[in-house]
């Protein structure tokens, strides 16, 4: 569902596609900045598909296929080894041939926040080439999925598309949160989580590991190479986040997606033609919406029936920035700017219907990471920076007050140092993404002497998910190697047009008349 | 008595080893067999798992545009016009108003369905144009402001209980077959020497006169042909292992390993049939009365067995042939190498029919030696 990564077309096709989650840091953070509308659903722990115990036959959602499914008990605190013990769950996908158990790929999840074994059909359907030979390893992070998730468990709100997200106050609902959790949350960090991966690869016997991380994933794939680097062969960082980068500027990045967005629609004859105004709607609506919300009756976007829709400006601009993540559903945002701005909401409800039920992010664990990580190492240019966007503003001013009431202790300055090392390494960044700009593939490359950098020009976030960079990953597990990989392939058209009215992305007849029809369709 | 057959089996072995390229002729199969299903293998894997880009014609392509892109980005394009396979798609004229109206726009497939070499590449334009249809509608459904989840009414959740090892089962039923064919083709040229050639070398009145009887002949020639069959059938097993390992399976989604418990099973399997074989190709042999006969003989009751092997890998069997020799024998070897249970009585039961069957050959070959029809080729 959701986020970012929903592609419609899987929908309709494959049952379960809803369930294929990608992975968005920034889907994370767009949640936490919605922290009352997640609330607004209770949220259900979802129960294990199969019964886990240690190392048994499992089925996973949505793949039909036996897997190995496992979990280890390792402290709360990892200096503590004594107290609180709690369960770190994994699955293991094994590979078709397997070539010996020396080697495996652990495929890491992003958010932070999001559970890599609730997404392990896009996971599987992405590294299909590598299971041919290879086993992939999911680990639910501490504090997501089944390995005790931080879920902060709503009132249950009126509905989610009623509410107006202004009068919630991110302190006392995190206050409510932690108070509910039976956790230290402190001890849900990135560098914590680390040392439970490389427990897991010693409990599996694994000698070497390739890894795959997505979004906020990338972090935790270079912290492994900073801390284990003797058991690492090969590293994909997809969408990466340097480790010299808060994600809290994550709000110039989105500003830069909805800049080149409304570059490409000019740059589109007929999306030119059709939308010619579109800046200035985007910024008609933006004005209008901060100033008020605007309330209507609608039919409810599952149910059909008759409901208050409060159209804010947090929920304007969270829907498109969700589209901005599929490329196919990019193809629908100038429409939909257009179409709101004569007062019609059905597509921008459409939108963020897609997004309402939260991005199956642990809230709990989410704010953890980035209290302690990004929050932190905030300076006064980074703050400046943020503050000139709408959405910096808002990611500031909900951990501002979150992060008082999480109270996470900060990681030591060389946290935020670049990774040097010389492991192969292939960094994949997608030229149209909303939460990792290729810059910041640039930034990662700094102190990386074995690695290659490729753009795909027509990607968002998630690259391997949208184009060849899956085989290009097929490729490095294979040869352990970055030298001979070329990414051209990644620079394939993919794209589709921008949807014209809502019905067609083709050029649009001015009449029936057939020649002039003609006519048009040849400009 | 047991020694004078030690002997013979010694003699026939000579005889045989003495004319080796027509026996060796028989071993080629073995080596040669696994081989080609090999290859066979590799051709098909390749062409599944790299499709080449489909041309196809495309009448009013303009109509279309974004349509045409999509399909190029799928590998299908409007190639030259040489290359390009019988498909014709046409794009109707009023495709782009019918489709900003809402209303499905019409797009023609032209193509002979009958054509087998067509029928994957139609499948195949098919998916990819109900997959642009399907991603459409779902965003035609989110600019009404409609969740196109609730086109999705059911989830269905499949738990498949089939294992990698299970699913390489047709694969390897038809491996198998090959391989188990091997115990009747390695031993056919030395039955036909045996009997029929040594009837023409004038050799086979000389043995007879000696003082054994003709059940001791009889049953050291079926030694000597089993034992050529069994050579064959390990020989097979032997070079399958090697050369299955090459093949990247693993590109169809499973496994395929010829491992050494299923080496074992496949020898002791096989014993039986290999048995039922030295005896038939000996009965036709001796019953024709040249070796040419015995050869063009041989070649058409090869098909019985034959026909019963594939009926048992295709599946398309009715009950009865799991109790009979060769297809009994395989479907049993067919569920071993699936990892289901062993189905004991059905192997015990077509194992013991197949001995019946060879008794009864070794019978009516023993009665025959005893007549001059048959010893002097009559």
């Amino acid at each position: 569902m959701h986020h970012g990564m929903y592609s419609p077309l899987r929908a309709r096709v494959y049952p379960t596609l809803t369930c294929r989650k990608k992975v968005a840091l920034a889907v994370v953070i767009w949640a936490a900045i919605l922290l009352p509308t997640v609330h607004a659903q209770p949220l259900t722990l979802s129960a294990p598909t199969a019964i886990i115990s240690t190392d048994t036959r499992c089925y996973v959602d949505g793949l039909s296929e036996q897997m190995n499914c496992g979990s280890i008990s390792v402290p709360e605190d990892h200096d503590q080894p004594e107290g609180k013990h709690i369960q770190v769950h994994y699955v293991v996908m094994p590979a078709i041939k397997s070539s010996g158990k020396s080697e495996a790929l652990l495929a890491i999840a992003g958010g932070p926040g999001q559970s890599a074994i609730e997404n392990a059909k896009g996971f599987d359907q992405m590294l299909a080439k590598v299971r041919q030979t290879h086993d992939v390893i999911l680990i639910d992070q501490r504090g997501t999925g089944q390995s005790n998730p931080l879920q902060c468990v709503g009132d249950g709100f009126e509905s989610p598309l009623a509410i107006n997200e202004s009068d919630f106050d991110a302190g006392e609902e995190s206050q409510k949160c932690l108070d509910e959790l039976d956790a230290d949350v402190t001890q849900y960090d990135s560098l914590s989580a680390l040392r439970d991966f490389e427990a897991v690869r010693q409990h599996l016997g694994y000698q070497k590991l390739h890894l795959y991380g997505v979004s906020y994933g990338t972090r935790m794939a270079q912290l492994y190479m900073r801390h284990y680097p003797e058991h690492i062969a090969t590293v994909t960082l997809d969408g990466v986040v340097p480790m010299q980068q808060s994600v809290l500027a994550i709000g110039d990045a989105i500003a830069r997606a909805f800049d080149l967005l409304i570059q490409d629609c000019s740059n589109n004859t007929l999306c030119h033609n059709q939308f010619p105004q579109l800046a200035a709607e985007l910024d008609k609506m933006d004005s209008e919406l901060a100033q008020a919300p605007k309330i209507s009756m609608i039919a409810d976007p599952r149910t059909g029936e008759a409901t208050q829709l409060t159209m804010t400006r947090s929920k304007f601009n969270g829907a498109l920035r969700m589209a901005l993540y599929s490329p196919s559903v990019r193809a629908l945002i100038p429409h939909t700017i257009h179409q709101a701005s004569q007062g019609n909401f059905q597509p921008i409800t459409g939108l963020y219907a897609m997004s309402m039920d939260g991005a199956g992010i642990a809230m709990g664990m989410h704010a953890s990471v980035v209290c302690a990580e990004d929050w932190q190492r905030l300076t006064p240019q980074l703050r400046a920076s943020a503050n000139q966007h709408y959405f910096g503003r808002e990611m500031l001013k909900t951990f501002e007050q979150s992060c008082a009431v999480w109270n996470m202790p900060a990681v030591d300055s060389s946290f935020s140092q670049a990774i040097a090392s010389d492991i192969p390494t292939l960094i994949l960044s997608g030229e149209l993404d909303p939460a990792t700009p290729p810059s910041w593939g640039e930034m990662a490359m700094e102190k990386l002497t074995n690695a290659k950098h490729f753009v795909a020009p027509y990607a968002t976030h998630g690259v391997a998910y949208q184009s060849c960079g899956n085989n290009l990953i097929a490729e490095l597990v294979e040869k352990g190697a970055v030298t001979d990989i070329d990414g051209e392939c990644l620079n394939k058209d993919i794209s589709r047009n921008f949807y014209l009215n809502a019905s067609t992305v083709e050029a649009i007849p001015r009449d029936t008349d057939t020649k002039q029809a003609k006519t048009a369709l040849n400009q | 008595m047991s020694n004078k057959i030690i002997t013979m089996v010694r003699k026939e072995l000579i005889d045989a080893a003495r004319d080796k390229r027509s026996v060796m002729a028989g071993l080629y199969y073995a080596v040669g067999a696994p081989l080609l299903m090999c290859g066979m293998f590799f051709m098909l894997i390749g062409q599944l798992t790299s499709p080449e880009d489909l041309n196809i014609k495309i009448n009013n392509p303009q109509g279309a545009p974004d349509l045409i892109k999509y399909l190029s980005s799928k590998g299908i394009t409007q190639g030259d016009a040489d290359k390009n396979k019988d498909i014709l798609l046409v794009v109707s004229d009023d495709y782009a108003s019918n489709m900003a109206k809402g209303i499905s726009a019409d797009v023609t497939l032209i193509a002979d369905a009958s054509n087998e070499k067509l029928q994957k590449s139609i499948r195949r334009l098919e998916k990819n144009l109900q997959q642009y249809s399907s991603e459409m509608g779902s965003l035609r459904l989110i600019a009404r402001g409609i969740d196109p989840r609730v086109m999705q009414p059911i989830k269905l959740n499949v738990e498949d209980q089939a294992t990698p090892d299970s699913k390489a089962g047709m694969i390897l039923g038809l491996a198998t077959m090959t391989m188990i064919y091997a115990v009747f083709i390695s031993g056919m040229n030395l039955a036909i020497d045996t009997s029929a050639g040594e009837r023409e070398r004038n050799s086979l009145a000389l043995l007879l006169s000696h003082p054994v009887s003709t059940g001791q002949i009889v049953i050291a020639k079926i030694i000597s042909v089993t034992l050529f069959g069994m050579i064959g059938l390990l020989l097979t097993l032997i070079v399958s292992k090697f050369a299955y390992s090459f093949v990247p399976w693993q590109e169809l989604g499973f496994s395929v390993s010829v491992n050494s418990s299923f080496i074992g099973m496949m020898m002791l399997v096989g014993l039986p049939v290999a048995i039922m074989a030295a005896c038939l190709q000996l009965f036709v042999s001796f019953m024709a009365k040249s070796f040419k006969e015995a050869q063009s003989y041989l070649t058409i009751v090869l098909m019985l067995p034959m026909m019963l092997a594939m009926a048992a890998s295709y599946d398309i069997a009715p009950d009865t042939l799991q109790w009979l020799p060769v297809s009994g024998q395989l479907q049993a070897l067919i569920e071993f190498i699936k990892g289901r249970e062993l189905p004991g009585m059905q192997l015990a039961i077509s194992s013991l029919i197949t001995l019946a069957i060879s008794a009864l050959l070794a019978f009516g070959m023993q009665k025959s030696l005893k007549s001059e029809k048959i010893v002097f080729g009559l």
